[in-house]
Formats: C-alpha cells, sequence, structure tokens
C-alpha cells in the first residue's frame, strides 16, 4: 500500500474525511489530526508496513511531508 | 448561605428495550423483564448467564464515528445517555450565549473500561502482540466517561467520576445535587455508566455465588428479589443520565421539570466487606431524611435497591422497617431491577430515573417475579408491589443504593404537580 492511500484509508474510516481532501499540500492538523491521532497514524504505519519508526521522530506538517517520511523510512527499512 | 432549590429538567439512558423513555417506563410499570439468556464464549470455557444488554443501541448512530473510536462501550453509553438528557432538558449541545464555566459533570462508574483492559491483555498475554494502540491510555482511563461529556456540552466546571461500587452513580448523583443546592454551579449532567459482560468481570461474579442462573427459557423471571427462591442477581450494561438544575435558571429559561431532587445521605457499615449491615442501611435512610427536612411519614415509595441477594434483601427490609416503624407495611417497596437487571455503577442512576417518573406518572412499577405466595417471610412487613400500579397518589420518594465495601447511598425525590 503507498504511504498515501493508508493516510486516506485511515481519515475516512476515522474522521470521515473525504479522499480527494487528503493531498500532499494538506496541512494534516486542518484535516482534524492532532497530536493523539498523529500517534494512531504512526502506529498504522508501523503496524500495516512493518516498519519502526525513530522515537525522536520530528512531527510532519503536511501530508505530502508524512508521505516522504514514511517512504524514506520504507525504502531505508525494507529496501 | 441560603440553598438553592433543585430541579431535574433532563432524563436520558440507553433502554434495554430500545425504545425512549416513555417505553421504558411503560414497560417497568408492565413488569416487563429486559433480561435475556446470554452465552460469552471465550477460553478456557463459555459462561452461560442470564444477562442484560442493549442490543439496539447503535453507537455509530447515537455518536459518531470518530467519537465512537476514541471511547470504550462504557464511555459510549454515558455519552449517549448524556445526550439524550441534554436534548431532553432543552439545551443545546454548545454553548449559546450563558457562559457554562461552572456547569459540570458527576459520574458514576463501577468497572469503567473494564472492556479495553481485557482486550489488552488478551492480546498481549493472548495473542502475543508485541505493541498496543496508542488509544489505549484514553480509552482505559476511568474517568473517560465524564470527560468525554464535558468536552461535548462544553462544561467548564468540575469533571469527576465516582467509584462506590454499586453506588457509584447514586453517589455521583447525591454529590452533583450538592453543587447545585449550595449555589457553586447552575447545572450539572449526572449519572453512570458500566459494562459487566467483560468476560474476567462476568466470570469473578459467578465466583462469588451471588449470580442468579438461567437458560434461555428462564432468563426472564432469573431475578426474583425478595422472593423466598431468589437466587442471586442479574448483571446488566447501561447507561442513564440527569441533568440537575439551579430551580430559578430552570423556571427562567422554561425548562421542563420532570421532578425535584430534595436530600442525600451517605453511610459506611464500616464492618465487612460484602456482607450488608441494617444499622449502616439505617443511618443512610435518616440522613436523607434529615437532609431533605422530611419526616418518615412523608414518603410514599421506596426504590429498593433488591439485587435479590439471599443475604441483601431481608437486611434492607429490616432497614426500611425501623425507620418507618407502623407505616412500613403501608409504604409501597419495589425493587426494578427484578427487570432491568443490576447496572453496578449505572444502577443509582437508572433507578433514579425510575423513581423520578414514578413521581411525574404517579404510577409504581412492580417488583416482577413476586407474588405474595412466593413472598420471603424475612422480607415481609412492607408493601410490596406485586404489580404496577396506576393512578396512585405520590408526593416523595426515596432510591436506595447499598454497595458492596459498605457504602450505602440514599436519594429522596418530591413530585412537582403537572
Amino acid at each position: 500500500m503507498k504511504s498515501i492511500e493508508l493516510i486516506r484509508n485511515f481519515l475516512a474510516t476515522r474522521q470521515g474525511i473525504e479522499t480527494a481532501k487528503v493531498v500532499p499540500e494538506a496541512v494534516l492538523t486542518d484535516l482534524g489530526v492532532d497530536s493523539l491521532m498523529m500517534l494512531e497514524l504512526v502506529f498504522e504505519f508501523e503496524d500495516q508496513l512493518d516498519i519502526k519508526l525513530p522515537h525522536d521522530l520530528k512531527s510532519p506538517k503536511t501530508v505530502g511531508e508524512m508521505v516522504a517520511l514514511m517512504d524514506g523510512l520504507i525504502t531505508s527499512q525494507k529496501g | 448561605m441560603s440553598q438553592r432549590r433543585v430541579a431535574i429538567t433532563g432524563l436520558g439512558l440507553v433502554s434495554p428495550y430500545g425504545g425512549d423513555l416513555t417505553d421504558f417506563f411503560a414497560r417497568l410499570t408492565a413488569g416487563e423483564s429486559a433480561i435475556r439468556h446470554q452465552r460469552i464464549d471465550d477460553q478456557p470455557r463459555a459462561l452461560s448467564i442470564p444477562f442484560v444488554s442493549c442490543p439496539a443501541f447503535d453507537p455509530d448512530a447515537a455518536l459518531g464515528n470518530p467519537l465512537v473510536a476514541m471511547m470504550d462501550r462504557f464511555a459510549q453509553l454515558g455519552m449517549a445517555a448524556a445526550f439524550a438528557a441534554w436534548d431532553d432538558a432543552g439545551l443545546t449541545r454548545s454553548a449559546d450565549g450563558e457562559s457554562r464555566d461552572c456547569w459540570g459533570v458527576s459520574w458514576g462508574t463501577a468497572l469503567g473500561s473494564t472492556l479495553t483492559h481485557e482486550k489488552v491483555y488478551r492480546d498481549l498475554w493472548q495473542k502475543g502482540r508485541d505493541r498496543l494502540s496508542p488509544l489505549t491510555v484514553v480509552l482505559g482511563m476511568n474517568n473517560a466517561a465524564n470527560a468525554h461529556i464535558s468536552i461535548q456540552l462544553g462544561l467548564g466546571g468540575v469533571s469527576m467520576s465516582h467509584t462506590v461500587a454499586c453506588a457509584s452513580s447514586a453517589i455521583a448523583i447525591g454529590e452533583a445535587f450538592r453543587r447545585v443546592r449550595g449555589g457553586e454551579a447552575p447545572v450539572m449532567l449526572t449519572g453512570g455508566s458500566d459494562v459487566p459482560q467483560a468476560y474476567g468481570v462476568a466470570r469473578a461474579w459467578e465466583a462469588l455465588r451471588v449470580m442468579a442462573c438461567a437458560d434461555a427459557d428462564t432468563a426472564a423471571s432469573a431475578c426474583r428479589p425478595f422472593a423466598a427462591d431468589r437466587r442471586g442477581l442479574v448483571l446488566g450494561e447501561g447507561g442513564a443520565a440527569l441533568v440537575l438544575e439551579d430551580w430559578d435558571h430552570a423556571v427562567a429559561r422554561g425548562a421542563p421539570i420532570h421532578g425535584e431532587i430534595v436530600g442525600y445521605g451517605t453511610s459506611c457499615d464500616h464492618s465487612h466487606l460484602v456482607r450488608p449491615e441494617v444499622a449502616g442501611q439505617i443511618r443512610a435512610l435518616n440522613a436523607t431524611l434529615t437532609d431533605a427536612g422530611l419526616s418518615a411519614a412523608d414518603i410514599d415509595y421506596i426504590s429498593a435497591h433488591g439485587t435479590a441477594t439471599a443475604e441483601g434483601d431481608p437486611v434492607e427490609i429490616a432497614a426500611i422497617r425501623t425507620v418507618f416503624g407502623e407505616r412500613a407495611e403501608a409504604l409501597p417497596v419495589s425493587a426494578t431491577k427484578s427487570m432491568h437487571g443490576h447496572l453496578l455503577g449505572a444502577a443509582g442512576a437508572i433507578e433514579a430515573i425510575a423513581t423520578v417518573l414514578a413521581l411525574r406518572e404517579q404510577a409504581i412499577p412492580p417488583t416482577t417475579n413476586l407474588t405474595p405466595d412466593t413472598l420471603d417471610p424475612a422480607c415481609s412487613g412492607v408493601d410490596h408491589v406485586f404489580t404496577g400500579r396506576r393512578g396512585v397518589s405520590l408526593r416523595t420518594a426515596l432510591s436506595n443504593s447499598f454497595a458492596f465495601g459498605g457504602s450505602n447511598a440514599v436519594l429522596a425525590f418530591r413530585a412537582v404537580p403537572r
């Protein structure tokens, strides 16, 4: 699964947010992602994509930043 | 300081019958049991018990998915009951001009998020999962229901939960009552919720040998308070909420007033963890009468704690007989747990609602499954309500909650002429 699809699926199920609104330039807090929900998203990435996020992870601001971060981790950890 | 009168302006519950408040009270008064047979399939063996559940409750429809995902079922039932009570009181979900900085929540729950904790342990130790959801703490905390209620209704005053076993929500209501009466809060949302169907919880009650047994054919009549053939209590899940409001505040905004809460008394047996004591219950009953400025002659009905355990029922009747003396013989007493089961931390709240509706409707729900022929002689000496009564004249009523741990709480309510 692509990183952006995971974010879209999560926000659709969890918050009822239309997929069309989850675009790279969208700001995560504008989509209702607060600090607690960010942890949930991180948990979903770790769980579904079998990657490990570092503890000192800097929270991404936009959907695009999160996708880039996750894609980088997937590449480095899973080759 | 002058004391405020306290109106009950909102009532709400998740009914085990699936309907609204009117339906709930009509079925209670008709003596209809909501108890069904339930099988909890789990390891090491399935548990087969009589139980009261709320099968018609649809959390997503009542609360919306984003909220549901943040809540254990006990908080879902509590939030749904709170919304219902709030709507019933004619209050808006968000503040509409008037500050709610002093409005608060006083909730009751005996078990809290036990279902969530059970799932966590199952995931860790049974399924060998290495990681837990980051929501585990907020799902599992015992004050989750009151916290969600405060957030959803914009209440800036005290937000607290009381855990006092079977008296949890009676004490929550009483403490809310004191805050409104004392002028600290013009409005308090109060009540309780509990979900005792967690496998470990149900097995623990089974081990205590105080739960009634039944199969699919006998479940409806499994709970028989005050009957010689009673076999114990029946657990149930649920949520029930009341809006307590400064009388003048309620009148000023033209709110519906279902009844008045006029007294609250507590005591502790301080003698035994599970064996109730007459003396402690007498002190709670007398404390409530004193607090309300009432005498025994003023009380027209008692909603009993009446769990249908061998030890509890005769002790409660003995306490009532002592406090009410010669009047006890003519004092109507009934235990609605015979129909909606024992909701533990929500019991005091659902029974408070039944008592307020009894006063409002001038009708008394019965102890179903009890007849003059089956009445335990050890429980005689009061006017047991064997079948529902309508068209009676009720001025004031008490609701008893006597908990494990010896904590006793009694609430007093007065009818408002309609």
